[in-house]
């Protein structure tokens, strides 16, 4: 399964692989640290010329450059990337931040809890729902 | 025969000059209407004739002109040889006068008084007659109608002549001086009217009656009145000329002012032992008139704003108080007083006043309109607020200081709170994750040095969102509603069913009314206060109970007051205080966890709903906290 982690954090982001780390099932875990990395990532972009298309994004909010916010907008208005199951994953509670999240066709909003049990717990749910659970749309474009 | 003289002018008898001045003489004659005036030669037949006469005898000039004069006369004195022996007296005296009956030419009779003289010529020969009459029926009817008018004034009424006698007088003025009417026909107005009214009439060398008359005409002249008991009491007349063949009469309308004057002179005092009032008045006062002028200070307003009285007398109201005294703000407060029965004052008015030297102060002004013999007034009274002013502005900015300190704080504790917690969750995490991975695989130091890295970290986490917790009890508190305190009750042992199942602990209550609260903070405090009185248990099986009570405040809202009572540990009482501070912990963090924030959020809470905590407790014996609540608007 191929993930896309977009988090500005290094902490997090190996606290977060750790958590993935699962006997079960192989995860690929693709890590940008910024939105505009993000993107070129999702559309082949120069260096990201043979980047593949992941399952799953997992999205922070609050990141240089360009924020979280602004890449969910562009992936949900990109027919070619719509389809794309996006899982924000910050640290804010702001009422604020949900709600633009779920107008901007965020699939879930997910506070990364302060206590590691619990944010390992978290990571485990999301991999065993999201990419067990669930069923994926079928990959609908050629490379 | 003397015919016509305009037949005589066209026979040319007649020079011109005589009979332009003749002219004149008949336009003259003409214009008289109330008299008959005419021309008969020696046999007495009609030559001239009036207007006046045409009217009383009824017979046009034409008609008559040519005609004897005895068919003026009633057929039996004609008969008797009356008009004969009327020519034959005149013409041996020069002059007749008498009153006697005559007949129009419908034949109807009336009473004339004529007035018969002799024409001769400068040698003394009989030219003919001239006649001045008129009715007297007329007259009798007129003088009638004017005496009938008089007896129904309501005024007393008394007509004097040039001579200051009484002539005539009413009903009424026999009744108003005490004199029966006999008694003061003919005599001297000065009986009843000692001074100002006689005098007033007399012809002097500089005037004719007439004159001085019309100077009086329509005026009230405010006079003494004497009774016929010596009595005076205060009188106002009104004069008004009378025609009459005997000269110009007064008629004058007396009329008693007695209650008026009365009236008159209680309002003045009144005005003076108010204008008393004002001028010992603590206040600074001032009267103005409608126009806005100064008409009173008092002294502490001479002192206030220092002026001595001659300056500041008369002057516009604008000169101490430069704006906001409006012409409209005058009027608004006459008009009203005009119309309402009881007077209403304005009060509270902050305008700026004005001192002599030019120096501006705050004040403050009430109004009321005071009914005086000089119209109404507008009483002004006027305080010094300076002192006031400053006190409240600096009350105002305190409390902008204080609002913006307290906003601060708030974000402040906010920011810290949210901003410390990133770093220490990588902390935690990290030692965390150090722990499970490497324990027992490093040297048991390492062990029990990331042992106390964990743990110092957790309790770090914990503080801080203890921390963030507080703030937000002010920060993010909802709006207050009418909340049902039994519901809340029950979502905060639901959130503590964990340690309600682990400690077997019985949580009873009595029915719970209805609150003004902010729903989530008071499931807060329950949660807090009850998971409290688990945590601090004693022996066997805990017993917690809530209650509450009704209490009336002063302001007659309906106050309610709830208890918490355990059978815990209990408290000191010398830590009663205490433990509602911040962080403050009466146990060591080996017996029992927690932050020492719990009661502190509870205080919190519970002042900003406006009430107070307290807690009742013995050592061993358990503790009663105590707070209490507004009721809601509605039945409970």
């Amino acid at each position: 399964m191929e993930v896309l982690l977009v988090e500005d954090s290094p902490g997090d982001v190996r606290l977060t692989r750790e958590a993935l780390r699962d006997a079960k099932r192989s995860i690929h875990l693709h890590v940008a640290t910024d939105g505009v990395e993000a993107m070129a990532f999702l559309r082949h972009e120069e260096a990201q010329i043979r980047a593949p298309r992941p399952d799953l994004i997992l999205l922070d909010l609050n990141l240089p450059r360009m924020d979280g916010r602004e890449v969910l907008a562009q992936v949900k208005a990109d027919n070619s990337l719509k389809t794309i199951p996006v899982i924000i994953l910050t640290t804010s509670e702001a009422e604020a931040d949900v709600v633009q999240s779920y107008q901007l066709h965020a699939n879930c909003y997910l506070t990364k809890p302060v206590q590691l049990d619990a944010f390992e717990c978290l990571v485990k749910s999301i991999n065993d729902f999201w990419l067990g659970e669930v069923t994926l749309p079928p990959p609908s474009q050629p490379r | 025969m003397i015919r016509d003289i305009s037949l005589r002018k066209e026979e040319g008898l007649v020079g011109d000059a005589l009979w332009e001045s003749e002219e004149m003489y008949r336009l003259l004659l003409d214009g008289i209407q109330d008299h008959a005036i005419f021309m008969m030669d020696p046999g007495g037949r009609i030559v001239s004739w009036n207007a006046g006469a045409e009217r009383i005898k009824g017979y046009g000039a034409d008609e008559i002109i040519g005609r004897n004069f005895s068919c003026f006369f009633p057929p039996e004195d004609v008969g008797r040889g009356r008009p004969e022996e009327v020519l034959r007296m005149t013409a041996a005296n020069g002059r007749h006068e008498e009153q006697g009956m005559r007949v129009r030419k419908d034949g109807s009779r009336f009473l004339a008084s004529f007035t018969i003289k002799a024409l001769r010529d400068q040698a003394g020969n009989l030219r003919g007659f001239f006649e001045f009459s008129h009715d007297l029926s007329e007259r009798k009817e007129s003088e009638a109608r004017y005496r009938g008018l008089l007896e129904a004034a309501p005024d007393a009424m008394v007509v004097v002549n040039q001579d200051g006698n009484i002539v005539l007088l009413n009903l009424q003025a026999e009744r108003q001086f005490g004199y029966h009417p006999v008694e003061l026909v003919g005599q001297p107005v000065k009986t009843i009217i000692p001074t100002g009214f006689a005098e007033r009439l007399i012809a002097d060398g500089t005037r004719t009656a007439a004159a001085a008359l019309a100077q009086q005409i329509g005026t009230g002249i405010e006079l003494s009145g004497r009774r016929k008991d010596g009595s005076e009491f205060p009188v106002e007349i009104m004069l008004s000329p009378l025609e009459s063949p005997d000269g110009i009469l007064v008629t004058a309308a007396i009329r008693d002012i007695s209650v008026r004057k009365e009236a008159e002179r209680h309002l003045a005092q009144l005005e003076s032992r108010y204008r008393g009032l004002l001028e010992a008045a603590p206040d600074a006062m001032v009267l103005v008139n409608h126009s806005g002028e100064i008409v009173l200070v008092n002294a502490q307003a001479k002192k206030q704003f220092g002026y001595r009285r001659g300056e500041i007398l008369g002057q516009h109201v604008k000169k101490i108080i430069p704006e906001g005294f409006t012409e409209r703000l005058i009027a608004d407060v006459l008009q009203s007083a005009a119309s309402a029965p009881t007077p209403e004052v304005r009060a509270g008015l902050e305008l700026t006043g004005r001192h002599k030297d030019g120096s501006d102060f705050p004040i403050e002004i009430m109004l009321g309109p005071l009914k005086s013999t000089e119209g109404i007034l507008l009483t002004v009274a006027i305080r010094d607020i300076t002192t006031r002013k400053k006190a409240e502005t600096l009350l105002l900015r305190t409390v902008q200081e204080l609002n913006r300190s307290n906003e601060e704080l708030g974000q402040f504790a906010y920011i810290a709170s949210h901003d410390l917690q990133e770093p220490l969750r990588m902390v935690a995490s990290y030692t965390q994750l150090l722990s499970k991975r490497y324990k027992g695989k490093l040297d048991s130091d390492a062990d029990e040095f990331i042992s106390f890295a964990v743990d110092g970290a957790n309790r770090m986490q914990r503080l801080i969102q203890d921390l963030l917790a507080y703030s937000r009890v002010g920060t993010k508190g909802k709006d207050f509603g009418e909340i049902s305190s039994e519901e809340a009750l029950e979502q905060a042992t639901t959130n503590l069913r964990g340690a309600i199942e682990e400690s077997g602990a019985l949580v009873t209550h009595d029915p719970l009314p209805t609150v003004l609260a902010d729903d989530g903070q008071l499931v807060q405090l329950f949660q807090n206060l009850v998971g409290n009185a688990i945590k601090y248990r004693n022996s066997g099986v805990p017993q917690i109970h809530i209650s509450s009570a009704k209490s009336d405040s002063k302001s007659g809202e309906t106050k309610w007051s709830f208890s918490v009572k355990d059978n815990g540990l209990g408290i000191e009482s010398k830590y009663f205080e205490k433990i509602f501070g911040l962080f403050q912990r009466l146990h060591k963090r080996e017996e029992f966890a927690g932050t020492g924030m719990g009661l502190a959020i509870c205080k919190k809470i519970v002042e900003r709903h406006g009430g107070s905590i307290s807690v009742e407790s013995q050592l061993g014996q358990g503790s009663t906290f105590r707070f209490a609540l507004a009721g809601s608007k509605g039945k409970s």
